[in-house]
């Protein structure tokens, strides 16, 4: 397979949809969605279960065709996925691997198809760390092992963008956090990385870029901290005597910051440099903080801000 | 085309492949080579209960007489090829490899054409196996039966030999195609798999007793035909003509089922 990077390519986003639809029948999986991937950084894709992640997956690479609308990959059509797909790593959905060969014959057959380098194979083993049961039949593998055998075949073309979907599933948490180190140091490596989750902690440790996806829609794209700065977070305040808690909620509800009582602590809704307003009124009503602290919405908090706001 | 001809190669290396693809063809050829022999009869007397089919020593000496257990078998042989195409295709579907195998080849046509050539390659060197071990085995049987098999080895002979091998390849080649079909259309090995041995095993020969003219019209019945180098109902000609239109329409449709689906 040979494939050539024009300068447009290196230049032009990844990932580029127009209107890109997918209809099953009635029900319509991907719904004109826009979307554009920024190169060589990590890009989380996330939505609820059926949301059409993996639907826009398996159109990006030109295993399933739009009923609408269009995208580019690298530069290029995926109308031609040949022009782009040997620069592309993938892992579709959960792992797929025929269960009577070895890992690393599982990786021989994707070499030998993509005609690549065989000497990549010990690589991307060493890279997921599998080397150890390289030669072991993958029906013996478990799905952590199956998860990142995976990652290895996305791996073996040396990829330009790599495209994952689900990757931590099934992982461990050293798993996880092995997984979010490899992601950070392809990125580190100029390689675009494209992984969607709907583990969306995962997404927020490691992703710098997001797409949000809602029944077949984008309803947010952009930097993860634009997302979560925009989003109202809270101050946690914490008075010397807990029978000021009562107080201090009802001076913070008079000046129109909700307010509730929380435990020992105070939570209110209130961007993070109105704390040094609370200070000074809590001084003033005679209340001393042992503790103030401004406290960021998650990126949950966040993904449902989002998505009710585009239901209602 | 090349890199799907290779990649398959890694696949049919597995054990179990080996066991029933290598092993199937030849495991038939040599019971029937042997059964052949060792029912082998000076005469055959008109009106005696033969138990079926039966072949006088006379017969089994002249020239083509190394090859009747080979050719009796083609069928069987034929059924292990559209069991090994149909399973090696349709469980890229059932295991959900060919996401991955399409990722890495995304020319569908090419990766479909590599495949098939692998298998048709493997599927040669099981019959080439299959002869040779059958070939063993009746010479080794032979002389105990009073066969004189003299001429087996005459240019005539190895021309039948080499004929032989040629028709049940073919033939072998046209079941490959129709268990691909059968693969591609259905998704599953099991489904491909009974049904494409349904088909030609009882459906064929009870369409046959109804419809007289089935025998030179049914691909089953031809590509037994053509693996027998021709019989009385369909000649090798008639039989190869029309085998080789239903191969190019069905590998067509394949093809492009192949390359349009979603995957």
């Amino acid at each position: 397979m040979t494939t050539s990077t024009t300068p447009s390519d290196a230049v032009s986003p990844a990932v580029v949809t127009h209107g890109l639809s997918k209809r099953y029948g009635e029900r319509l999986a991907v719904d004109g969605l826009e979307m554009e991937l920024p190169r060589g950084v990590v890009s989380g894709f996330v939505g609820p279960n059926g949301a059409g992640k993996t639907t826009t997956i398996r159109m990006l690479l030109g295993l399933v065709a739009p009923s609408s609308g269009s995208a580019t990959v690298l530069g290029q059509s995926t109308r031609n996925p040949a022009a782009y797909l040997a620069r592309v790593g993938a892992l579709v959905e959960s792992p797929a691997f025929y269960p009577t060969l070895s890992g690393r014959r599982n990786l021989q057959v994707l070499s030998r198809l993509g005609r690549l380098d065989e000497q990549r194979i010990d690589e991307v083993l060493a890279q997921a760390e599998l080397t150890d049961r390289a030669g072991d039949l993958v029906r013996s593998y478990s799905l952590g092992m199956r998860q990142r055998l995976g990652v290895a075949a996305a791996l073996l073309p040396e990829p330009e963008l790599v495209i994952l979907d689900e990757p931590a599933n099934g992982l461990d948490p050293a798993g996880i956090r092995e997984m979010r180190t490899l992601l950070r140091g392809l990125s580190d490596r100029g390689v675009t990385v494209f992984v969607s989750s709907h583990q969306l902690s995962e997404i927020e440790a490691i992703c710098d870029h997001l797409v949000m996806i809602h029944q077949g829609r984008a309803v947010f794209q952009g930097e993860v901290n634009d997302l979560l700065t925009a989003q109202h977070s809270d101050l946690v305040a914490i008075p010397e005597h807990a029978g000021d808690l009562a107080k201090l909620a009802a001076l913070c509800n008079d000046q129109g910051k909700p307010a509730r009582v929380d435990g020992d602590t105070v939570r209110v809704q209130a961007p993070g440099d109105w704390a040094a307003e609370l200070n000074r009124q809590s001084m003033a009503a005679g209340i001393t903080l042992r503790g103030l602290q401004s406290t960021r919405a998650s990126l949950e908090e966040a993904f449902f801000a989002v998505t009710e706001g585009e239901q209602q | 085309m090349l890199g799907s001809f290779s990649s398959e190669w890694v696949k049919l290396r597995r054990r179990a492949v080996l066991l029933w693809g290598l092993g199937g063809g030849l495991l038939f050829t040599v019971l029937i080579t042997v059964f052949t022999i060792e029912r082998a009869v000076k005469t055959i007397v008109p009106g005696e209960h033969s138990h079926g089919f039966r072949i006088t020593v006379a017969q089994l000496s002249q020239a083509d007489g190394l090859v009747h257990g080979f050719v009796d078998a083609s069928t069987l042989i034929g059924i292990v090829a559209l069991c090994l195409f149909a399973g090696a295709t349709a469980s890229e579907y059932s295991q959900r490899t060919l996401s991955n195998l399409l990722v890495r080849q995304p020319r569908r046509s090419e990766l479909l054409t590599g495949k098939y050539l692998a298998l048709a390659l493997f599927i040669g060197v099981a019959v080439v196996l299959a002869i040779v071990v059958a070939s063993a085995f009746a010479f080794a049987l032979a002389p105990g039966k009073g066969v004189d098999t003299s001429a087996w080895t005459s240019s005539t002979g190895l021309n039948d030999l080499g004929q032989s091998l040629l028709h049940v390849y073919l033939a072998c080649l046209g079941y490959g195609i129709l268990g691909t079909a059968l693969a591609v259309i259905l998704r599953s090995p099991g489904v491909a798999i009974a049904l494409g041995v349904a088909w030609v095993i009882p459906a064929e020969a009870i369409i046959t007793a109804i419809w007289s003219n089935g025998d030179r019209w049914l691909p089953g019945q031809l590509l037994s035909a053509l693996a027998h180098g021709g019989t009385s109902d369909a000649s090798y000609s008639h039989s190869l003509v029309l085998l080789v239109i239903y191969a190019a329409v069905a590998a067509a449709g394949t093809l492009a089922l192949f390359a349009r689906r979603d995957v």
